[in-house]
């Protein structure tokens, strides 16, 4: 039988305390395995904030949870202003050469400590599993490990995903790891043929509680709330949420404010400054509560690949509103029957008429989405998958 | 190290990460030094007269320095000659300045050592490195001549000294992943599709092979965004399009895909026109694949026992022709790159309409032979999909760089100029969506017609 592996993940920023979903997927997943009895470092930055890769944490080993983590610290360089133009012009849909391509992605962000760790070691692991696939700790570093390199992508059929220097990710990962069926169907449209891959998906830890009193007690919100949580970008729909939530809330009598936790600048409309409370990044144990809270749960974002925030808000009973648009969150609400899907700005007023109007229907399809969940995406059902194909790339190495 | 270095994709790159590999695993701390952003330690700016000055000040700090040389890594394209003198003695300085150094020379540009001043220069910067190495013996008595050298300064190492094999596939499971037919003769062309390369010249001869129980796969991608590249890229892909059992993958590669191409080959073609020393040669060695290669620069003693060094197209479709036995199989139609037998046969008074007609006829017999996709999916699908892929246009605006003043002023010309530019940008998200529409239409209309 094969022994195993010593197992490690890289994301570029780690610890229970970091926004966005890849990161913390990777991490609960490190710490599943350590208590499986496996042996999993993580390879990360010394960095907290996504903005800015200030090196805040030590560099070094530490453990963290039980997984071994071994921080680099990050260099921040190159012509931001070139970076800039060139994102620009990307978004915009122009075509960039490779170079600039290259330009692009080498400048900002470098961990060459990390890079000089898997040069090293990286024969050392049995698999090294990366993500989000557009970081540079995943396209610098990966294809130094190709053979043993677990892609676990979190893709989105973006503007950067269509950007050559990514495909070799794509086509000479080891393994893939999708989080959902749409996320891999997005990866075949966008890179053809994939090598050995699977939709393991992701788990979600139930709470042990959901205090609303005390979450409304120590955060000062009263009333009915429609809360966001997570990246407060462009990218994650942000924006135009609160552009159609003041359209919405000047044409429509509806009982809600908008709650919003994370990170990110909120910016809200000059009328609707008094509707929106930021409550920034609280406490791990304070968000169910705020799910919990929550009369609905809204998802602007089309940018998914797996949308953990919905899964935390079904999980709290609250019914999810999402964008219709983004493949995923309109997969896992037609799948459970758990959420409302808006495609414009007079559908979303709809659905928050109708949680206003009808708070105990919703919550029943609200339940439908915690069943969904609970039946879907349990980490102990993750991590059996998981297992096994660590395990078969082990062999596959040896 | 001072080098470009990954993940910038460049084969001077690749070289050095495995020196660097081994070094490391030597004992060494190997710093990288490489002119643009990479997973390098520093970086500098390395050409004009001011990179080797900044060099110079680094230089001291290390008990070995190794530079990489490619001559457009440190003298900027059409610099004046003072500036290369500049430049060849500022190297000379940062190497005096090191304890100790090493040269690896990749390539030298020779018609830049015409000139008396400049070759005096260049043959400074030499003179100062503790140690100068090239990859083969051609190319050392050719350094030696071209400046003067003794050929005792000048060390051979071999391309390949540092490669390890960057894959574990078999040749089976290598075909079976990159897509390939187990049981053909797998003739393979890797590398930046460059005209020096002469890709096109084996895709020439694999259409004169005629061989059915054989495959060419030109394999890499265009390096530089040039007009003269792309122009041959589009020409090898024409040239593959045409020639039945070939086949153009252009595509970024990692180290891995590539070695996992070279196994899954069994024959390496390197039909070059013009190359100092072959990086790829060197891998399909550590991989043990045959080589078919042009007998040009120091290739001849590059090559490894059993390689084929041919010296002519006639002589590499000669070669081709061996290495599948002689016999390649049940013969095929001559495709057009063939030029074997007229495929036309108009009337001497045929109209243009009725000219197209056949075209059109003999397009669709290709398409037939050769798998391509129809007509109507190959030109209307991707089209859509980078449609739809565009976001939609926005105004201009001041963007996050540049001083306060700066971005004022941006954003007082964007107020200014609103009135002009809103409409057009509102015209221009107006045609895509129309556009989009349209094809959408077309696409529905066709699935209709079954």
């Amino acid at each position: 039988m094969t022994r195993r592996p010593r197992i490690a993940v890289v994301p570029p920023r780690y610890g229970d305390d970091v926004i966005g979903g890849a990161e913390a997927v990777l991490r609960e997943m490190a710490e599943g395995l350590v208590m499986r009895g496996w042996e999993v470092e993580a390879l990360t930055t010394c960095a907290r904030n996504h903005y800015t890769w200030e090196n805040e944490l030590p560099e070094g080993m530490s453990v963290e949870g039980g997984v071994t983590v071994r921080r680099f610290p990050t260099v921040v360089s190159g012509d931001m202003a070139v970076k800039h133009e060139l994102e620009a012009a990307l978004l915009a849909g122009a075509h960039l050469d490779i170079t600039a391509q290259q330009t692009w992605a080498n400048a900002g962000l470098r961990v060459p400590g990390l890079f000089d760790h898997l040069l090293d070691h990286g024969e050392e692991y049995g698999a090294v599993i990366f993500a989000p696939y557009m970081f540079w700790t995943t396209y610098a570093c990966a294809p130094l490990v190709s053979e043993r390199a677990v892609l676990m992508p979190c893709l989105h059929d973006e503007p950067y995903a269509r950007l050559d220097i990514y495909a070799p990710l794509f086509r000479g990962a080891a393994d893939i790891w999708f989080l959902s069926e749409p996320e891999r169907d997005a990866a075949e449209r966008l890179f053809g043929s994939l090598p050995r891959h699977a939709v393991i998906g992701s788990g979600i830890h139930p709470p042990e509680a959901y205090d609303v009193d005390g979450f409304r007690t120590r955060s000062g919100v009263t009333g009915r709330f429609v809360l966001y949580a997570g990246r407060r970008e462009g990218g994650k729909g942000w924006e135009v949420l609160l552009e159609q939530l003041d359209h919405i809330f000047a044409r429509a009598a509806l009982p809600f404010s908008v709650v919003t936790m994370g990170v990110g600048p909120v910016h809200p409309p000059p009328a609707m400054a008094g509707r929106v409370v930021d409550l920034g990044l609280l406490p791990a144990g304070e968000m169910p509560g705020a799910f919990a809270a929550a009369a609905a749960y809204l998802q602007p974002s089309l940018m998914e690949s797996f949308s953990r925030t919905i899964m935390e808000a079904w999980l709290a009973g609250t019914v999810v509103i999402g964008n219709g648009l983004s493949s995923v969150v309109r997969w896992h609400c037609e799948r459970s029957g758990g959420g409302l899907l808006y495609r414009d700005e007079a559908e979303l007023q709809a659905c928050l008429e109708f949680v206003a109007d009808q708070p105990e229907v919703a919550a029943r399809l609200a339940s439908r989405g915690r069943d969904y969940v609970l039946s879907h995406y349990r980490w102990p059902a993750v991590l059996d998958t998981v297992e096994a194909r660590l395990m078969e790339l082990a062999t596959c190495a040896s | 190290m001072v080098s470009p270095y990954a993940p910038i994709r460049d084969g001077i790159a690749a070289y050095a990460l495995q020196t660097v590999r081994q070094l490391r695993r030597q004992g060494n701390e190997v710093d990288a030094v490489s002119p643009v952003p990479s997973a390098a330690r520093y970086h500098l700016r390395l050409t004009g007269w001011r990179g080797p000055l900044a060099l110079a000040r680094m230089t001291p700090e290390y008990d070995r320095v190794i530079v990489q040389f490619h001559p457009d890594m440190f003298y900027p394209r059409g610099c004046l000659p003072a500036e290369r003198v500049a430049v060849s003695l500022g190297l000379a300085l940062a190497l005096r300045r090191s304890r100790r150094s090493e040269v690896v020379v990749h390539e030298i540009d020779y018609n830049r050592l015409v000139a008396p001043l400049q070759r005096r220069a260049f043959r400074t910067f030499l003179d100062a490195a503790g140690t100068i190495t090239v990859h083969t013996k051609t190319e050392r008595a050719r350094l030696a001549r071209a400046l003067g050298l003794p050929m005792s300064r000048i060390g051979v190492r071999e391309h390949n000294a540092d490669f390890e094999a960057g894959t574990h596939h078999d040749r089976s499971s290598a075909r079976a992943s990159l897509g390939i037919p187990s049981d053909a003769h797998v003739f393979l062309c890797i590398g930046f599709l460059q005209p020096h390369k002469g890709f096109d010249r084996a895709l020439r001869a694999f259409a004169a092979l005629r061989s059915a129980a054989s495959r060419l796969y030109v394999v890499g991608s265009v390096r530089v965004d040039e007009p003269e590249y792309a122009l041959h890229a589009a020409e090898l892909r024409a040239l593959a399009e045409a020639t039945p059992g070939a086949e153009l993958r252009n595509g970024y590669l990692t180290d891995e895909l590539f070695d996992r191409w070279i196994v899954a080959a069994d024959t390496v073609v390197l039909p070059y026109r013009l190359i100092w020393s072959s990086g790829v040669m060197g891998r399909a060695a550590l991989l043990h694949r045959p080589v078919i290669a042009s007998n040009v620069g120091g290739l001849r003693d590059q090559a490894p026992e059993g390689t084929v060094l041919v010296d002519s197209d006639a002589e590499l479709l000669a070669a081709m022709r061996h290495a599948v036995g002689g016999d390649p199989g049940a013969a095929l139609p001559a495709g057009p790159a063939a030029a074997a037998a007229p495929r036309f046969r108009a009337p001497a008074g045929a109209t243009a309409e009725a000219i197209l007609s056949l075209v059109r006829a003999r397009a669709s017999e290709i398409r037939q032979g050769s798998g391509l996709p129809d007509l109507g999916e190959r030109a209307g699908r991707p089209s859509e999909d980078r449609l739809v892929a565009l976001a939609p246009l926005q105004p201009p605006t001041a963007g996050r760089s540049g001083s306060r003043l700066r971005r004022d002023l941006k954003r007082a010309v964007a107020r200014l100029t609103r009135w002009e530019i809103d409409p057009l940008v509102q015209h221009v998200n107006a045609l895509h969506a129309a556009v989009l529409e349209a094809l959408s239409g077309d696409r529905s209309g066709d699935s209709g017609h079954g």
